[in-house]
């Protein structure tokens, strides 16, 4: 049976339409359930109903499922309202569609009685007659749970692009830490801190290729009583006037001791005369590097080179880290023909699977990819056939299919593998029509079909559920300065705008990606502290990157970051300051 | 694991939502002597709260787990 089901906060439309092609069934069964004017021989203005939007879908779709496997119907669709409902309108709609009206008609009884005992809906409160529906009575709405309601199109508020990363953050926990070799370790987070197991270095070594001697020894001839090479370990107190020859980084034999370079001494057979002495000691001091138990490696550090050769050095070979992600992607839309082959009139080519693979390749994971047929039977038949992937995935993205056009059907698809959706569009350009929900400790996302969209989405959303997935650190924005003036027509959603991010000193710009990245820049990624616009350290210039539409795809040859551009904003000027989010992949670093 | 709080439930509570840090995962009873400690309010309502894990009521053997989404629900009244 063909479900759909929204919540919405808006009154619900006079005329709802069968689905399908007029005639198709021979019974379309309607039920509008109004709000009275008395409540409890009180009358009323109004009703203020409350629901727990994620789980109320799934619920309506469980009943409907249960209930036509008895009496079997073409279509179902429920729509139910939310907020404050004024006396005298719908607060809910069921339509059925049925070859015939007796199965119709049972099946909306049945449903009807099972929703008022089990769907989570919720009449919060009667507004008594004279009251205004002031602010008081407007639905209360908690941040991250009301909000959700957001199911259908027709729901007003959309979520900011900071209230999407915030609710992708809080949802997506870090999932159980493993412990993995080194090798395999590289790039994953680490899930505790390793401290120091003894000092560093555990001993004083020598720098220098050369002599020890006691620190205090003013003696100008010395005997060499011993030879330590840089492996040795051979401990014994020296005495007055006697030397021992040391190779670079030798152990010392005992503490308080100097390195006479080889090339100040004269050596004759066992005797050594000191022709000059340095004010360097030449030693390097036991623990001058680290002490025992300091941290070295905080948890939540993702595992670059650097990190595992210090592990390495402690001998710290099973670090507890994020377990490698499974990520599964599935393309949609009948349109879609591989890259290899010639697409015909109305086709196109997919370029959202190597797009996905190619922006995974920052995060240590198993992909797998497939394509699902547009058609959302055969869809399911398809994803039946791949249940244990799915049910093992931490991560699915699925492209396209995520607007609200007629074949569009990421929502229902998710809702059927047994997703909750958290929100399913957000106030952002591009990519509006994103698709959050979760499952468990899983996590999905549909993503708007275009390449553009993917692009953006990715960075800010995907890649913040994976760095919590993970126990890492969520993509950041940092400030800079426009290197060009931006010439935009005020638009009402804040947007992400693909741009160059260089780095300048004076009038040089420097490339990202070049070899040469300057420490200051690398401190300021460190602190998300302004960059300083001096012009001995540099600062951020941002190149704005040409695009019309969210199917242009030619500005990711250079996008290597995201400019924010409020909403409603008709311009900015050369040297403005923004905030930007530099993308770690595109830029082939670990930012 | 996160637990929500819906329609008079809030009002009791006086929030929507609570983290609750649990060292293992804890079965039904164990849930509710945790949520009665920061909460003693609940404890009026719950012979008529039924348990949610995961958008799906909760069998009562259910074993509620860190990353879990739980939710407290009194009767429903949609429609």
């Amino acid at each position: 049976m063909e479900i759909e089901i929204q919540l919405t906060d808006r009154a619900i439309a006079e005329t709802i339409l069968p689905p399908g092609q007029p005639g198709a069934v021979g019974a379309w069964l309607e039920f509008r359930g109004v709000v009275r004017s008395e409540e409890n021989g009180r009358t009323i203005r109004a009703l203020e109903y409350e629901a727990y939007p994620e789980m109320a879908g799934r619920e309506i779709r469980r009943l409907l499922q249960k209930i036509s496997a008895r009496h079997p119907c073409r279509a179902a669709k429920v729509i139910h309202r939310v907020g404050v409902i004024p006396a005298g309108e719908t607060a809910i709609y069921v339509g059925v569609a049925s070859p015939h009206r007796g199965e119709a008609i049972a099946l909306l009884a049945e449903f009807m009685d099972r929703l008022k005992q089990d769907v989570p809906i919720w009449k919060r409160r009667a507004i008594a007659d004279g009251a205004r529906l002031c602010a008081e009575h407007q639905p209360q709405r908690p941040s991250n749970v009301q909000a959700a309601a957001a199911g259908s199109a027709t729901t007003a508020a959309l979520r900011s692009l900071d209230e999407a990363r915030a609710e992708i953050r809080s949802r997506s926990r870090p999932l159980p830490a493993v412990r993995a070799s080194l090798a395999e370790a590289l790039g994953r987070v680490l899930r505790e801190t390793i401290c120091a197991p003894e000092d560093l270095p555990p001993v004083d070594r020598s720098t220098r290729d050369g002599y020890a001697i006691h620190a205090d020894d003013a003696s100008k001839t010395f005997s060499v009583v011993d030879t330590i090479h840089a492996a040795d370990w051979k401990p014994r107190q020296l005495k007055t006037g006697e030397a021992v020859r040391v190779a670079t980084g030798a152990a010392l034999p005992c503490k308080g001791l100097r390195v006479v370079m080889q090339e100040h001494v004269e050596r004759d057979g066992d005797k050594l005369h000191v022709v000059r002495r340095e004010n360097s000691t030449n030693v390097r001091l036991r623990s001058e590097e680290v002490r025992q138990g300091q941290p070295l490696v905080s948890a939540g550090t993702k595992l670059h080179a650097g990190a595992l050769a210090i592990l390495a050095t402690v001998g710290n070979v099973n670090p507890l880290v994020s377990p490698r992600l499974r990520i599964l992607h599935f393309t949609t839309g009948d349109e879609i023909v591989p890259p290899d082959k010639t697409p015909k009139p109305g086709q196109i080519r997919d370029s959202n699977s190597i797009l996905i693979r190619g922006l995974l390749q920052n995060f240590p994971c198993d992909v797998e990819q497939g394509h699902l047929p547009e058609d959302f039977e055969r869809a399911k038949s398809a994803i039946s056939n791949q249940q244990s992937a799915i049910g093992n995935a931490d991560v699915l993205l699925v492209s396209g299919g995520a607007s609200v056009g007629e074949k569009d059907f990421t929502r229902a698809l998710l809702e059927q593998l047994g997703f909750g959706i958290v929100f399913s569009q957000i106030n952002l350009r591009p990519g509006r029509p994103l698709i959050f929900g979760v499952n468990g400790s899983r996590v999905a996302f549909g993503l708007p079909g275009n390449p553009l969209s993917h692009f953006v989405c990715f960075h800010f959303a995907v890649a913040t559920a994976l760095a919590g997935l993970t126990g890492g650190q969520p993509p950041k924005f940092f400030r800079g300065q426009l290197a060009e003036k931006l010439d935009d027509k005020p638009y009402p959603r804040e947007t992400l705008w693909p741009a160059r991010w260089e780095w300048r000193v004076g009038q040089t710009f420097l490339s990202a990606s070049s070899g040469d990245f300057p420490v200051a820049c690398a401190d300021n990624a460190n602190t998300g502290q302004e960059c300083p616009a001096n012009q001995q350290t540099g600062m951020s210039a941002l190149h704005l990157l040409a695009w019309a539409s969210s199917g242009d795809i030619t500005c990711l040859a250079a996008a290597n970051a995201l400019i924010r551009v409020p909403a409603n904003c008709a311009g900015l000027s050369n040297g403005a300051k923004v905030d930007f989010l530099p993308l770690a992949a595109m830029i082939g670093g670990g930012l | 694991m996160r637990v929500l709080f819906f329609a008079q439930l809030k009002d009791a509570t006086g929030c929507n939502a609570v983290d609750l840090a649990a060292a293992s995962p804890l079965n039904t009873p164990q849930l509710w002597t945790e949520l009665l400690q920061r909460f003693p309010a609940l404890a009026a309502h719950r012979p008529n709260v039924r348990l949610a894990r995961n958008w799906e009521y909760a069998a009562p053997d259910a074993i509620f787990a860190d990353n879990d989404e739980v939710a407290l629900l009194p009767p429903v009244s949609g429609g």
